[in-house]
């Protein structure tokens, strides 16, 4: 070089260096950030939290996405997490002004999880836990938030007992049956605080994530309650800037899915006179309303009568925003469901105030409170007897009011619409409050004291009137029942937390003490026998007959937990976790449990040797613990009388018999998991999923164990028996393709459990009576077996049934014996299901968004009772399903000839049927406005959406449904709706 | 911004932040070691209930209660409790049947140790036996408040009514465990036997000896337990220890006591309705003594709309279902609505002579008239009579007669399933048979043939010479006497004689019963239960 460039280099260079170190010297300065954090689509991510790293200066974004922060040094790195989406660090140098994306992943190593008392980043959790996407919730036809978790999480199977307008009675069931006796159901906790009132009284469009923690560590902090796994409900809450409001709305209509074909009248008449006297003379078969019905053509369809086409309307309005160091989140709503039967109507007002202030810098506070009103009067006809109601009887009278007795010549039956007559009001209200006092100690840095409150109040009022139109009401002369209820749980909890990084250990030690009751008291009365109708269930003081009755029940808890969750170079991870709970349902002798747990974890992606581009994450988690159940109820431990009353003089004369034996040994039962679990991602988490093995046993269950009669006291209930489950999870997420503006994602889950009774009484007997059988899972199907029906032409004498006749039932002789005795019982098929899965698939189409959502129940066998041959009673005065019998001209070999079943089915032989089904649970296709459209309306965006539920089943199954608990009750509905979603 | 105020800045903030944990901390330190104490304020326990005469005489009630629904269906409206014991007899079979009903026609396949019916009366009596053992037991606690008389009394009632369960268990099973303490949840027994009916005669002698010495010989209360019933009791069990001259001392006592005499006169409230004396003592408002019944001994209380005023399923078991034929509604002069489920057999109807009162048509409904005039067949008018036949007995007859002795309706719902009417339970004229049967098992025929001439002349019917006194004799004057009524099953037994009678007169059960069927199967799950020792099974099951 010549002397004069290098010279001019060397200037540049001091120059530079001088401007650098000038730089560097700097005293930090305070900068004011502006930015926009959004999806890969442009989309606003609104309550995303953006911290500076290293300190706890921090803001969240408002519903556009946008926020504000003052960053002390120009060149600090920002941290920008949310629930749901991977976290991104983002180096500020010296801009004011970013955007940031975030790529949207619910299981992606990266994000965020709530895991009780706290959130981790998913790559330091290691237990079990599972999550649902919340914009799942978001656009789903189902009301129900039980309901919405349908086959969307691996492990997590919810069941719909009952169909009904509100959606209440379904239950949850995480990694199989545990107890024979007490309940199966998780605890549920909403913001925190245990929540024992009903999924159908939470708003779902106020939710904004929902974790399942399943395993053993993930719910031993959870103690004696967290055995049946742990429901975390997380709301809404608001964000910085200015106010942005929310409304979503739909309405739609739900139609009958499947109804089984029940005999016409005409069908009914000749059946019933082939049984009675094989069809020689029907005039004398068939009673004198029968016969006029028969010969007018008249046909009562009653479950035709009994329902109705459903309709349904949501809608939800919410206010979001704050200002510096609040935040809020508001929001009403109404939800109208009127369901397929009719009388079957729901309705539920709610509003929720989530706030969150920062009263200093380090003390910040909170409440989550959702006030609720809830209306469920109305009965619905009595679909068991509609189903059986003989159709050649009269529904209404010439007048057209319902019959009292629809069939003269046998009063025993009422009018199954007699539902539809009576008055019922059935209102509750509901406050649920969650508040927290959050106090980060300034003179300590990483430790802080957390403060939780919450009170769960819940008022049922109900009322019910049987006039003397309906058969209940004129047998006593008018019968009224009213109702009122009233529960209160408080839970109050002192959480102290000390988080500290040492270079590369990491140490969070989470520590808890807290208090909390549950109280519920009832007054019922009944009361009959009243002068007239007019007063319906307000005339209790001139009735003639009152039955008054209580409930009280009361129980408290204490408990203690530590939690140490330890790390080394985002390597390897412990978790040890202890909890001890005192609860006052527990016997004197046993007033409180100990549930420790261990669980530990690799991240095996993040160690020097991996090379494996392909998979950008990978991690092994094992965890082994103690969870209870809290299983007893109050009072159970307590020897008790019952009321047997006797009259002196006219007059009551109470009385009391000895009815239940005390057992102060009664305590908690245990669950001892061990969980394997594997965490992966490949090519930068576009597919990314999870497979989990576990092993649970379950001791001390809580049983009754029968006694001897001769005690006069049938049972008491003991800890005894034990249970296992074992099964296997898998769920698989990933983007199929994408190209330009489509894209494919894909959701599959799947999962298998077994269970199995491994001891009951201590003596290695089973329980024939209740159908415990040890080696078998809990819900057996135990009976004796029908391998066909009996031919002409077959050895019948020589056979296990000598007495049978050609058209009867064949059973199997199962010991061969020569007889059918008890002992000719088996097991046929399985009523658990050998495994579940779940496939959503989504695609994206420019501004066009078409999901679908398949359910795949498989391998259950069930009873079909419709086709019970005992279902029509002596004398054939109750209906039953169309269906083959046997004839001499058509010898079937499936159902037996139509003839009383005291004959051709002595024995009650009953009918099993495969009832596995694939459902496509949730279509939906919706459509996102361009902006220049919605501009005029001051929206920022506006969502059409069409979804339907329910809309298509595979199965073998003849029945009413496949996953019903009864056939013979409200049927399964069909739901279609469409909404609209619009942000101002 | 740096300084000392700084520093005072840091220095409230640490109070405040103490503070805070403080406050939080005061509702918690009131944790009191009884948080975790339950005290239901709406459950009894036995030890808050047996401290004083009230808390007794609540037990008892509950025994009353128990003992009354021998009469109540063992679930609900359905499987009448005594039909055990009265059905499958020689007078009376299952017309309408259901599953109990059926066992007993057909007896064989039908008559196993798997019956819920079984275990249901067993558990009931046992249940019973329990409330009254831990009436005996914690009688002798010297804290309790009350008088000796009082105490003695409270013994009194509930030793009767456990030999009375006794009774029950040891005519149905033969030999049974013998349960005198109270069950408590801290000691389980699995290793019940069964003591021999000898034994568990003399525990019943034992109670009902204290019983006859401690009960008064009337009460106020007409549903309360007399001594009479105590002798009457004890005149059944010598006869059935083989000890005839005991009995007869204790059927006389009642007979001679002055305090009772057989209703020969119309009385109380159908004194002037069509009718016979026999008859008037089962109505609704004559059952009880200080209505005018000289003639009952124990008669249970019930009343409609009221706690504690029990159910009763007699009539809707014994009633037969006329209304199933055209033109003949359901009705109070009717008797009500039945469902048949029980009738007598045709011999049984048929053992009366045209003049005896119990067999009349005001004790066994015999015809119908049409009465429903939206219904009628054709050629028959309001007030015409339907005939009823009883030839040959068969399933689901509507049209077989059935007892009048049970009839009771609400009068504002003449459809109603339950009764509510007092009926009486045991009666003086039972007392007499057992003196009979005493005097024939002491060869004493004449005084037999006297004794039954009393119960004879009453109804209207012969008088019998002392060579007319057979077992059989004396088994046909109960049958006259308590058809529908009382505890056949029982009589029979005891003289020996079910087996023979029932294949002569129920042409429905003749084919099918057998000797293995005197007694009971003792319930499968009483079987199961006794882990601690095998239970032998009654023979031929």
């Amino acid at each position: 070089m010549s002397r004069a460039t290098s010279t001019w280099a060397h200037l540049l260079g001091a120059c530079v260096f001088a401007l650098f170190g000038v730089c560097a010297a700097l005293p930090a300065q305070q900068i004011t950030v502006h930015g926009t954090v959004t999806t890969e689509t442009s989309e606003p991510i609104p309550l995303a939290e953006v911290t500076v790293k290293g300190t706890t200066i921090g803001a969240r974004t408002n519903t556009k996405g946008e926020f504000t922060l003052s960053v002390p040094d120009a060149n600090a790195t920002l941290v920008v997490s949310r629930l749901g989406f991977a976290r991104r660090e983002v180096p500020l140098n010296g801009q004011s002004a970013i955007a940031v994306q975030l790529v949207a992943n619910a299981v992606a190593l990266d994000s965020m999880v709530v895991v009780g008392y706290g959130s981790q980043k998913r790559s330091d959790v290691t237990g079990s836990v599972t999550s649902i996407d919340s914009t799942k919730l978001q656009h789903s036809a189902s009301n129900n938030l039980a309901q919405s978790l349908q086959g969307a999480m691996p492990g997590v199977t919810v069941t719909e007992n009952t169909s009904s307008a509100s959606g209440d009675s379904t239950s949850i069931q995480i990694r199989g049956q545990r107890s024979i006796l007490a309940s199966n159901s998780p605890l549920i906790i909403v913001d925190g605080i245990p929540y024992g009132g009903s999924l159908s009284d939470i708003n779902q469009s106020d939710v904004a994530s929902i974790q399942v923690l399943k395993d053993a560590s993930a719910a031993a902090i959870y103690g004696s309650r967290g055995s049946n796994g742990v429901i975390l409900i997380t709301t809404k809450k608001g964000g910085g800037g200015k106010p942005q409001i929310a409304y979503q709305g739909s309405a739609g209509t739900q139609e009958i899915a499947h109804m089984p074909q029940l005999m016409n009248g005409a069908q009914f008449a000749a059946f019933k006179c082939q049984q009675l006297n094989g069809g020689t003379d029907c005039n004398s078969a068939l009673t004198a309303t029968e016969l006029t019905n028969l010969q007018a053509g008249n046909s009562t369809d009653w479950v035709g009568l009994a329902t109705r086409t459903g309709v349904q309307q949501q809608h939800n309005l919410s206010v979001s925003g704050g200002t510096n160091g609040t935040s809020y989140y508001v929001a009403g709503s109404l939800l109208d469901v009127q369901g397929v039967a009719k009388n079957d109507d729901f309705k539920r007002y709610a509003i929720r105030v989530n706030l969150d202030q920062d009263v200093k810098s380090w003390i910040k506070l909170g409440t989550n409170t959702q006030l609720s009103l809830t209306d469920r009067g109305g009965i619905p006809a009595s679909f068991s007897d509609a189903f059986f109601m003989n159709p050649l009887t009269n529904a209404k009278n010439p007048d057209g009011t319902l019959t009292v007795t629809p069939w003269p010549e046998d009063v025993f039956w009422n009018n199954p619409l007699q539902n539809l007559l009576a008055v019922n009001s059935d209102m509750s209200h509901q406050v649920f409050t969650s508040n927290y006092l959050q106090v980060d100690f300034p003179f300590l840095k990483g430790l802080s004291y957390r403060f939780n409150g919450g009170i769960n109040y819940n008022g049922r009022d109900e009322g019910t009137y049987y006039g003397r139109n309906t058969l209940t009401g004129a047998k006593v002369e008018g019968l009224a029942t009213t109702i009122n209820t009233t529960s209160y749980d408080w839970t109050a909890e002192n959480i102290l937390r000390y988080t500290r990084t040492f270079g590369l250990h990491s140490l969070d030690l989470t520590t808890l003490y807290s208090a909390a009751a549950d109280n519920l008291n009832g007054n019922e009365l009944q009361s009959q026998g009243f002068p007239n109708d007019v007063l319906t269930y307000y005339q209790a003081n001139v009735g003639a007959l009152l039955t008054p009755s209580y409930v009280v029940s009361d129980s408290r808890m204490i408990s203690q937990m530590a939690r140490l969750n330890y790390g080394y170079a985002d390597r390897y991870l412990l978790t040890l976790t202890a909890r001890r709970d005192g609860s006052s349902v527990f016997g004197v002798n046993n007033k409180y449990g100990t549930f420790p747990s261990i669980a530990a974890g690799w991240n095996i992606t993040n160690e020097p040797f991996w090379h494996l581009p392909t998979v950008n994450a990978l991690k092994l988690r094992l965890s082994y613990g103690k969870n209870g159940n809290q299983a007893i109820s109050p009072y159970q431990t307590l020897a008790r009388l019952g009321t047997d009353s006797y009259l002196s003089g006219g007059q009551s004369a109470p009385g009391y018999i000895p009815d239940s034996l005390g057992n102060p040994n009664l305590k908690w039962e245990t669950t001892t998991t061990a969980n394997v679990g594997l965490d992966f991602g490949l090519w930068q988490d576009r597919v990314h999923g999870s497979l989990d093995l576990y092993h649970a046993v379950t001791s001390d269950l809580l049983l009754n164990r029968l006694i001897s009669p001769v005690a006069g006291i049938t049972s008491i209930a003991e800890n005894i028996g034990k249970t296992q489950n074992k099964g296997i999870e898998f769920e698989l997420s990933g983007v199929i393709l994408q190209h330009g503006s489509f894209s494919w994602n894909t959701d599959f889950n799947i999962a298998a459990n077994r269970n199995k009774i491994l001891d009951l009484y201590g003596n290695g007997q089973n329980d024939v009576l209740n159908q415990w059988f040890i080696g078998q899972p809990i819900n057996v199907n135990y009976g004796y077996k029908m391998i066909g029906i009996w031919q002409q032409g077959d050895d019948i004498a020589h056979s296990a049934q000598p007495t049978a006749q050609p058209g009867y039932v064949k059973i199997l002789d199962a010991n061969g014996d020569g007889q059918i005795t008890p002992a000719d019982m088996v097991f046929i098929g399985n009523p658990n299901p050998s495994y579940t899965a779940g496939l959503t698939n989504t695609v994206h189409y420019k501004r066009f968004t078409l999901s679908a959502f398949l359910r795949s129940v498989q391998g259950v066998t069930r009873v079909n009772t419709l086709l019970g041959t005992n279902l029509t009673q002596e004398g054939v005065r109750r209906n039953t399903i169309e269906r083959q019998f046997w004839t001499p001209e058509d010898p079937i070999n499936t159902y037996p000839s139509n003839v009383d079943q005291d004959a051709s089915n002595q024995l009650g032989v009953l009918f099993y049927q495969d009832a596995s089904f694939i459902r496509l649970q949730d279509l939906s296709l919706s459509y996102e406005l361009p902006v220049s459209w919605i501009g005029r309306l001051n929206a920022e965006s506006l969502r059409l959406y069409v979804d339907g539920r329910n809309l298509w089943t595979h199965t073998a199954w003849t029945g009413l449904d496949p996953e019903l608990n009864s056939q013979t009750a409200i049927p399964q509905t069909r739901v279609i709706i469409g909404g609209i979603d619009v942000r101002f | 911004m740096f300084g000392s105020n700084r520093k005072n800045h840091r220095w409230i903030n640490r109070l405040i932040a103490a503070g805070v944990v403080i406050a939080m901390g005061i509702p918690l330190s009131s944790c009191k070691s009884d948080f975790l104490t339950e005290s239901p304020p709406h459950i009894i326990v036995p030890d808050n209930l047996y401290t004083d005469y009230a808390g007794f005489e609540a037990g008892l009630n509950g025994l009353y209660a128990q003992v009354r629904s021998e009469r109540d269906g063992d679930s609900g409206l359905n499987g009448l409790r005594n039909e055990m014991w009265t059905v499958g007899t020689d007078n009376a079979f299952s017309n309408y049947v259901s599953t109990t009903e059926r066992i007993f026609n057909t007896w064989g396949p039908l008559n196993t140790s798997l019956a819920d019916a079984y275990l249901s009366n067993w558990t009931w009596l046992y249940q019973t036996i329990n409330a009254a053992n831990t009436i005996i037991v914690r009688a002798d606690n010297p804290n309790v408040n009350w008088t000796p008389d009082q105490k003695n009394e409270v013994l009194a009632e509930a030793k009767l009514i456990r030999a009375w369960c006794y009774r029950h268990l040891t005519y149905l099973w033969g030999d049974v465990p013998l349960n005198l303490v109270e069950s408590s949840g801290a000691t389980i027994r699995t290793d019940w036997t069964r003591t021999p009916k000898a034994q568990v005669f003399a525990q019943m002698e034992q109670d009902l000896l204290f019983a006859e010495a401690n009960l008064p010989e009337t009460q106020s209360d007409p549903g309360k337990l007399v001594k009479a019933v105590a002798q009457h009791y004890l005149a059944e069990l010598y006869l059935r220890m083989g000890e005839p001259d005991k009995a007869e001392t204790e059927a006389s006592a009642v007979i001679n006591s002055g305090l009772y005499s057989l209703i020969t006169q119309r009385y109380g409230v159908t004194a002037n309705a069509p009718g016979v004396p026999f008859m008037d003592q089962f109505v609704d408002g004559n059952v009880n003594r200080n209505q005018g019944n000289t003639e009952v001994l124990w008669a249970f209380q019930l009343q409609e709309n009221i706690p504690g005023g029990g159910e009763n399923i007699m009539r809707r078991y014994w009633l037969n279902r006329y209304y199933s034929d055209k033109g003949i509604a359901v009705s109070a002069a009717n008797g009500g609505r039945g469902i048949g489920r029980l009738s007598p057999t045709a011999w049984a109807i048929n053992l009366y002579e045209p003049s005896d009162d119990r067999g009349s048509i005001y004790a066994i409904r015999k015809f119908y008239l049409y009465n429903d005039p939206t219904n009628l067949p054709s050629g028959k008018q309001i007030g015409d009579t339907l005939f009823l036949r009883w030839v040959t007995e068969k399933n689901s007859d509507p049209l077989w007669p059935s007892t009048r002795k049970w009839d009771w309706t609400d009068p504002l719902n003449v459809n109603n399933d339950g009764a509510y009417g007092d009926q009486p339970y045991l009666r003086l004229a039972q007392t007499y048979l057992l003196l009979a049967e005493a005097q024939f098992d002491r060869n004493e025929l004449g005084a037999a043939a006297n004794t039954l001439n009393v119960l004879r002349a009453r109804a209207n019917a012969s008088q019998i010479g002392a060579g007319d006194v057979t077992a059989d004799f004396i088994l046909d004057e109960d049958s006259r006497e308590t058809m529908c009524e009382g505890d056949r099953r029982y009589t029979l037994l005891r003289m020996g004689k079910w087996l023979e009678r029932t294949r002569l007169h129920n042409p429905m059960a003749a084919a099918n019963v057998a000797a293995r069927d005197t007694l009971y199967p003792i319930p499968q799950a009483v079987i199961d239960a006794n882990l601690g020792a095998a239970m032998a099974q009654n023979p031929g099951y």
